[in-house]
């Protein structure tokens, strides 16, 4: 097997080297390494990033045995480990609300932590100890299913970047006062809180991402917003919510934007910038914004199809846009309101860099019709416009087909594609 | 950059060159856009006019030879051109790193002396992969790595930085049990020969058993205790796997490490060494001090000193001219404190009736050990 004239290959390239290799392997491989020679006992205690996932676990059917060898495994490599631990990640289900992780994050506490990522499973939610409000190194903090309560004491982490909430439970309060008190937050997550209203100061906030049931939302001080994406689920207290308030949606979430480029708004989404009453023209443009993409929009919703044509006549660079459609076609054989697209309509806007078009989930509508020949008439650069049916649509579409044939196209190399499933 | 334009306007021969030389006294010259791909020829070039000339040619770092050399302006070529796709280079990266363990391993040191931190990662990534999965003894096969580590290093536990002189100690009397154990392997191969008979009778024996009965018991126990506890572990009783159950639970790092993301906790070089480990351990806790291990003497199978023990204890115990060893005494105390078993009432029981039995032959050896003959147990 070894001869002598065979020379050691790898021992002796340089630590950042053999870090860089080792961090690339599972965490496990990573520190078996330390049997391999007398040169390889510590080379993996100086790793700065740990990574416990479930490839740690020796899987078996004994759920204690699975919970007590991980957990072993984890206390072992911190006690042994040397010098800083930069980025420490735990993602299992297998444990929930442990007393080791408390000490686990005392430890990481005091070692410099940078980027701390907790995915714990489902059952009782871990509550966060008070140690974790004084890592003042932090960049990244992932909470998955934890309790956070900040002490009051509690100021911001200075140098947090990426905040990513996910089924956490904190008050309102407590986020807000977190997300003003982190100066350079750059990346927001926030999903699955339950009626949530919040007000986000963020000035230098790029990256914002929403998930859940929220009562209100205002975007107060985010200037630098360069993407957002937004999934809003409605409960009906929170709809009774919207019927009775009048400050316009939109300008509080889309108002104080100017930097935005890429925009993606999900489920009821549309309907949450709808509500509020039309302040007429919007004061703001988006000059940046490139990218567009509503999905279940209602188009028997005659204030929802305002906020998309708002928003697309106030992009002048906007290039791509893709709109799913919610409606229910047994209802919409007669659409009221059909003359505002001949005579309220604004005629002299043109999507001058538009080039994508997908309109998927169409039920054939007269307003949906309506809207995609306002945009095959306003659109000189388009290149591609996709429209897909919806599923439950089947007569419909021989209709949908014909009336397309129809439109006039301002793009002379427009493609219209229709998508069959 | 310019200089491409103008390459590609210019004519070949008006092409700029940079020359190199590499650590064995080579020289070469290659294209510029090429070499400047990477950080470390780049800084050259800028920082210090070096490479124009054949006179100056740029002196690569010593891990950088020929052949690699020319692999690594092989990825560099293709690299520095900007138009390609992220599918394109991606496919090229997979194709380039295909070669054997050996120059994976030159690549990679001669990518890091010359910067290159996308070689070095795609070269780290490979050999990641290479090692992933893999059973200790394939890795070092692959990478010529010596098997340099002692059976008991790979057992032990990573030395602390602090060098605890609790570790010390342990490590030092490991080594001492490891060497005990290997003489009594030794003492016991000879010993097959040397048995003594004892010339009393059962008879004789028995009647000391009927002599005093209680006091002595009491006595002898707390004197006995504690280097009875010692003695214990030299034997691969119950009470050893018991001490061994119990300490498997403690947060020792010891000989855990590496294994102890397997939950069944299997132990490598066999339950002996661990429990004497863990045994040691014991040790250490009880008796601070004693060191000495000058009471070895014991070589009686464990399965038959059980039996004695049932037997025989009480006459071994309060008898002062049989020089007893004095774990027997604990064991049985041990033993019966374990088994909840109600001893005394047996054993008179047993001696009462002592002569219809079976006979059973005892033995004393030259310390003064008991040990029965069975035809199955003899050795």
């Amino acid at each position: 097997m070894d001869d002598v004239m065979s020379r050691d290959l790898i021992s002796d390239l340089p630590q950042s080297i053999i870090e860089s290799i080792l961090t690339r392997l599972p965490i496990r491989d990573a520190v078996r390494t330390s049997i391999l020679s007398s040169k390889w006992r510590y080379k993996w205690a100086t790793l700065t990033q740990l990574v416990f996932d479930e490839k740690c676990v020796i899987l078996s059917n004994d759920r204690c045995k699975v919970e007590d060898g991980l957990v072993n495994f984890i206390t072992r490599t911190l006690f042994l480990h040397q010098g800083p631990i930069h980025k420490f990640q735990l993602t299992t289900t297998h444990l929930q609300c442990c007393p080791d992780i408390d000490q686990w994050l005392l430890f990481l506490s005091r070692n410099d932590i940078k980027e701390l990522v907790l995915e714990l499973g489902e059952g009782e939610w871990f509550r966060v100890p008070s140690c974790l409000f004084n890592c003042k190194k932090l960049t990244r903090l992932d909470l998955f299913r934890c309790e956070f309560d900040p002490p009051p004491s509690f100021k911001g982490f200075l140098c947090l970047k990426s905040l990513n909430l996910h089924q956490v439970l904190v008050s309102p309060e407590a986020i807000e006062s977190l997300i003003s008190g982190c100066p350079l937050l750059e990346s927001l997550a926030l999903s699955y809180f339950d009626s949530l209203a919040l007000t986000i100061r963020a000035p230098n906030l790029k990256f914002l991402c929403l998930e859940g049931e929220f009562k209100d939302i205002c975007l107060e001080n985010t200037p630098l917003l360069v993407a957002m994406s937004v999934a809003m689920y409605m409960t009906d207290d929170i709809a009774e919510h919207f019927e009775q308030s009048s400050t316009c949606n939109f300008t509080r979430f889309l108002g104080g934007v100017p930097r935005l480029e890429r925009l993606i708004g999900h489920i009821y989404f549309t309907k949450f910038l709808s509500i509020g009453d039309d302040v007429g023209r919007l004061p703001i443009t988006y000059a940046h914004l490139k990218v567009v993409e509503l999905n279940q929009v209602s188009f028997e919703d005659m204030k929802e199809i305002l906020v998309v044509l708002r928003l697309i006549t106030n992009s002048p660079n906007l290039r791509e846009l893709q709109i799913s459609g919610s409606s229910n076609t047994l209802a919409a054989i007669d659409a009221p309101d059909l003359d505002f697209w001949e005579d309220e309509c604004p005629s002299n806007c043109t999507f001058k860099q538009l080039r994508v078009v997908r309109m998927t989930d169409m039920s054939g509508v007269p307003h949906e019709m309506e809207f995609i020949k306002f945009l095959l008439a306003n659109s000189p650069a388009l290149e591609t416009m996709s429209i897909s049916p919806c599923v439950y649509v089947m007569d419909g579409r021989l209709n949908m087909l014909i009336e397309l044939l129809r439109f006039r196209r301002a793009s002379a190399q427009a493609e219209i594609l229709f998508i069959q499933d | 950059m310019s200089e491409v334009d103008m390459a590609v306007i210019k004519p070949e021969m008006m092409k700029s060159y940079i020359w190199l030389q590499t650590a064995d006294g080579s020289i070469q010259q290659v294209e510029q856009e090429v070499a400047m791909f990477c950080p470390m020829i780049c800084h050259e070039v800028i920082q210090k006019g070096m490479g124009s000339s054949k006179n100056y040619a740029i002196s690569l770092p010593q891990r950088v030879n020929p052949a690699m050399l020319s692999l690594i302006l092989d990825y560099c070529r293709f690299h520095q051109v900007p138009g390609r796709s992220n599918k394109e280079r991606k496919s090229f990266d997979e194709k380039f790193i295909r070669m054997d363990t050996k120059r994976l391993c030159e690549l990679t040191s001669a990518a890091d002396s010359l910067q290159l931190k996308p070689l070095v990662d795609l070269t780290s990534r490979a050999l990641a992969r290479i090692i992933e999965g893999k059973s200790p003894e394939e890795i070092r096969e692959i990478f010529h790595l010596p098997d340099d580590l002692t059976e008991e290093e790979k057992l032990e536990p990573l030395k602390n930085t602090t060098d605890d002189p609790r570790i010390r100690l342990l490590n030092r009397l490991y080594a001492k049990k490891r060497k005990e154990l290997k003489e009594r392997q030794k003492l016991k191969n000879i010993e097959v020969e040397e048995e003594r008979v004892d010339d009393r009778s059962v008879d004789d024996l028995l009647s000391f058993i009927n002599g005093d009965n209680g006091d002595s018991k009491g006595i002898k126990n707390s004197k006995s205790k504690k280097k009875n506890r010692r003695r214990k572990d030299q034997q691969k009783t119950t009470s050893a796997n018991e001490a061994i159950k119990n300490h498997n639970k403690e947060p020792n790092g010891l000989n855990q490490v590496c294994h102890s993301a397997e939950v069944g906790q299997k132990v490598r070089a066999g339950v002996g060494a661990t429990s004497n480990l863990h045994d040691v351990e014991d040790n250490i806790f009880d008796n601070k001090n004693e060191l000495d291990d000058g009471d070895i003497d014991d070589e009686i199978d464990p399965a038959l000193k059980e039996k004695i023990d049932r037997y025989c204890s009480y006459e071994l115990r309060k008898s002062s001219k049989l020089t007893v060893s004095n774990e027997v005494t604990m064991e049985v105390e041990d033993f019966a404190r374990r088994l909840n078993s109600d001893w005394p009432e047996r054993m008179q029981e047993i001696l009462s009736f002592g002569h219809e039995r079976k006979p059973v032959h005892f033995s004393l050896n030259g310390n003064g050990s008991l040990r029965r003959y069975a035809n199955s147990e003899q050795r």
